[in-house]
């Protein structure tokens, strides 16, 4: 038997391996569930969303967990009204088959009906409805942009049925299923290349999965290098090329150019802009404005996001074109943010020569530092993420530093595992949620381990904690 | 030996140990007598005795094996409506043996489900009023809808006085050893104001980390090592300019603690508050921390948010020092 891809070697079979949606998921399936009570007033479920994040994985898992047969239709593939109804006629006016088992019917790629031919196969679809005894599953792989005009045209349809729609899949849930799916098949995959592949696919589950499985061919183990052979490490050089254009911009059509010619995803530019702001602007005015600038700029892309309203990027636009990157008038650039990081630290700048070079600034001292100042100096530098270059004898800042905003989707899989079974325990005997158990408890629970062993092992035995745990909670 | 947290060894086991909330506990008391129940919603801010009370209520009417005939779920843990209806539907599919045809069955954090949620909910309520009873419990009841709210009777917990939480802290330092000064009593109070949890656990650990010899400095160095100490600490850092500095602290709570933005949020703000600053500044934050509470809710990224929301401070830093106009 020819190998199946991953993508449908590991489409869920069950409802609990559907990844993401939760709200969706319940709303489609209590609208299912409500058929057993008879027909509902909507007779069909219009599910729509951007591709791979598990629409048809939804309805063939549906299907399988509450014991419906399912009739499976492409929606491009009978185009004619006529078809459609030779098809589904018959079987949307039955509500069990000849095997006693429910119907359910499903409508796939809606959006490939288009254009006046197709005129027809909508009515159809909406007689269907109007008329069935089994439920009506309309899949529709909606791209974010196209809504719009994919709304207006199939206006009615989504006025006839319960339109529920799927969000892109969070980043942490892409990465614990591609991890699952690593383990399934054997390879074994650095954290950072899934990490990278979740972050990578905006939500999209069957790309990643898709991914992780070309760089899987024909390798045990998949490391950071791999992927940097499939050529999908460009963003760095990107980023630096529109960052250095982006500070150096003079009016706001010249970097609103910039912003819209870039490689980068409206995320990643952002994560990168907010990474080094604090580098480039030291003028407290200047930093507090560009960050409410680029604050600004990322709501009305959440915005533009969750309302589905496209048209509102364009003041995410000019906020990260005009508010961030002109924003820079009295500032010193990485200069200035140095400069006023020692002197902070109480370091004399009499001590050290200051210069910009082309790849970074430069700190260089003017005589023999001694030990004690050495290390202070160091440790100054090495907070803002600069180093010391043997060679050169002196220290250097580069001018850019990679977002590292991707940390926030990802934790170590022993700190989560930890925190998780370690605030279930609390939960439960604590009468709290997991999350107040996370916020109030732990905190509180680190503070007795680390102080007080004999308080500690009471508590440990009464909480059932492993011996893993107690080490956790009592190192700082 | 086995010893619990504070919190749950003093956790008063029934009705009659309840200290505060007298009018509520009389109602409670009323339910046991009658040996019957409506559907109950609690709403009040955190600490002040509502899951207490009805574990106390639940206790007082099946006897020491009450745990038989109840069940807690907290719906911020539970995946969706579904798991809990069908948790439900396992728990109250039969009657109860003895005198007492219902069980009880509490949700906690109820008002963090959607509204769509609540509607499914009202519908299992309804289905199996019978066999059960149900115990909603959250912090606002505007935020349970309509429906629920006219099928439960509502009982509103407010917050502990200040001589209620230092009366009930003093009783359990004294039973279990631990010196503490009047200073140490305030500082506490200072930081859990009417949340007795909070107090407790508060206490607790500053016992565990003095040798139970609690002064104010102790709680203040031990508030140094949880959250609310942390983001006083990140606050101090962007007054004075140390951006950088502040934003890694931020990321630290966010990442390594996992703490909500939300949470970080509220707990700016009361530091805030709290803060040695001119007021019309206090006002302005305030208007500036509400922004950002907003837009959080609006899917926005939190980290960013809450660094614009530093950057502001360390404006308003360099006016204290002389600076120019801050946030104008």
């Amino acid at each position: 038997m020819a190998e199946q891809p991953w993508t449908e070697r590991f489409r869920p079979r069950t409802l609990r391996e559907v990844v993401g949606n939760e709200e969706a998921k319940d709303r489609f399936l209590e609208w299912l569930r409500s058929w057993e009570d008879g027909i509902p007033e909507k007779r069909a479920v219009l599910l729509y969303g951007p591709p791979g994040v598990g629409k048809t994985s939804l309805v063939v898992a549906a299907a399988n967990d509450l014991g419906y047969d399912l009739l499976e239709v492409n929606a491009s593939d009978y185009r004619t009204a006529k078809r459609l109804k030779e098809i589904l006629g018959r079987a949307s006016t039955q509500q069990v088959t000849v095997t006693g088992r429910r119907r359910l019917i499903l409508i796939d790629e809606l959006e490939g009906l288009s254009g006046r031919e197709d005129r027809g196969g909508v009515e159809a679809i909406l007689d269907l409805i109007r008329e069935t005894r089994a439920p009506i599953i309309l899949v529709a792989t909606v791209y974010t942009s196209l809504r719009e005009a994919w709304e207006r045209k199939l206006r009615e349809l989504m006025k006839l049925s319960l339109p529920i729609e799927l969000r892109p899949i969070p980043v942490v849930e892409v990465i614990e299923r591609l991890r699952e799916i690593a383990s399934r098949v054997g390879v074994e995959v650095e954290e950072e290349v899934l990490e990278e592949l979740a972050i990578r696919s905006e939500g999209d589950l069957r790309t990643a999965i898709n991914d992780l499985e070309a760089v899987a061919r024909g390798r045990r183990r998949i490391t950071l290098q791999d992927l940097e052979a499939l050529g999908l490490r460009d963003r760095q050089l990107y980023a630096e090329e529109a960052l250095r254009r982006l500070f150096t911009a003079k009016t706001l059509q010249e970097a609103k150019g910039i912003i819209s010619s870039t490689q980068l995803n409206y995320d990643e530019l952002i994560d990168w802009i907010y990474e080094n702001i604090p580098y480039i602007l030291d003028d407290p005015r200047e930093l507090s404005e560009a960050l409410e600038a680029l604050a600004r700029a990322d709501i009305h892309k959440a915005r533009a996001e969750r309302s589905q309203a496209y048209r509102l990027l364009k003041y995410m636009f000019d906020e990260l074109a005009g508010g961030v990157a002109l924003s820079l008038e009295r500032s010193q650039g990485l200069l200035g943010v140095v400069e006023r990081h020692l002197r902070a630290m109480g370091i004399p700048l009499s001590l050290l020569k200051l210069e910009e070079r082309p790849e970074g600034v430069s700190i260089a001292p003017v005589r023999y530092l001694g030990g004690d100042t050495w290390r202070r100096v160091n440790m100054a530098v090495r907070s803002l993420g600069g180093s010391w270059d043997r060679e050169g004898r002196r220290w250097i800042v580069g001018y850019l530093r990679p977002p590292r905003i991707a940390l926030r989707y990802w934790w170590s899989r022993e700190k989560r595992r930890m925190l998780k079974s370690i605030s279930s325990k609390v939960a439960s005997r604590m009468h709290i949620s997991t999350s107040r158990a996370v916020r109030d408890v732990i905190p509180i629970l680190k503070v007795i381990f680390q102080s007080d062993p004999e308080m500690a092992e009471g508590i440990a035995e009464w909480m059932e904690l492993d011996g893993d745990e107690v080490k956790w909670l009592s190192k700082g | 030996m086995s010893s619990e947290m504070w919190v749950e060894k003093y956790r008063p086991k029934s009705l009659d140990e309840m200290i505060n909330q007298e009018e509520i506990v009389a109602r409670l008391k009323r339910f046991v007598e009658e040996r019957n129940l409506p559907h109950l919603l609690f709403v009040g801010p955190a600490g002040v005795g509502k899951t207490t009370a009805i574990l106390a209520l639940a206790h007082d009417l099946y006897g020491p094996d009450y745990r038989n005939y109840i069940m807690e779920l907290n719906a911020s843990d539970e995946r969706g409506i579904n798991v809990i209806r069908e948790k439900v539907k396992f728990f109250a599919r039969t009657a109860p043996i003895g005198d007492v045809p219902f069980k009880i069955l509490i949700m906690d954090e109820a008002d963090s489900l959607t509204a769509d949620a609540q509607h499914a909910l009202r519908r299992t309520m309804e289905r199996y009023t019978r066999t059960c009873r149900f115990c909603l419990i959250g912090n606002y009841s505007e935020r349970i809808i309509e429906p629920i709210q006219s099928r439960c009777s509502i009982f509103r917990f407010s917050p502990l006085s200040e001589e209620d939480v230092k009366r009930c802290l003093r009783m359990i330092a004294e039973k279990e050893g631990v010196e503490v000064s009047p200073e140490g009593y305030d500082a506490i109070y200072e930081e859990s104001r009417g949340d007795l949890r909070k107090a407790i656990n508060l206490l607790q650990a500053a016992a565990a980390a003095s040798g139970r010899r609690v002064d104010a400095d102790v709680v203040y160095a031990v508030l140094g090592r949880v959250s609310p100490g942390r983001v006083r600490e990140m606050i101090q850092l962007s007054l004075k300019g140390e951006f950088i500095e502040a934003r890694e602290l931020l990321r630290s709570l966010l990442i390594d603690e996992g703490m909500a933005a939300e949470d970080i949020l509220r707990m700016i703000y009361s530091e805030i508050m709290r803060l040695d600053i001119p007021e019309r500044l206090k006002v302005r934050l305030s208007d500036a921390i509400g922004e950002v509470d907003y837009r959080l809710t609006q899917g926005s990224r939190p980290e960013i948010q809450l660094s614009a929301l530093l950057a502001k401070l360390v404006l308003v830093g360099e006016e204290m020092r002389g600076g120019g106009a801050a946030l104008d």
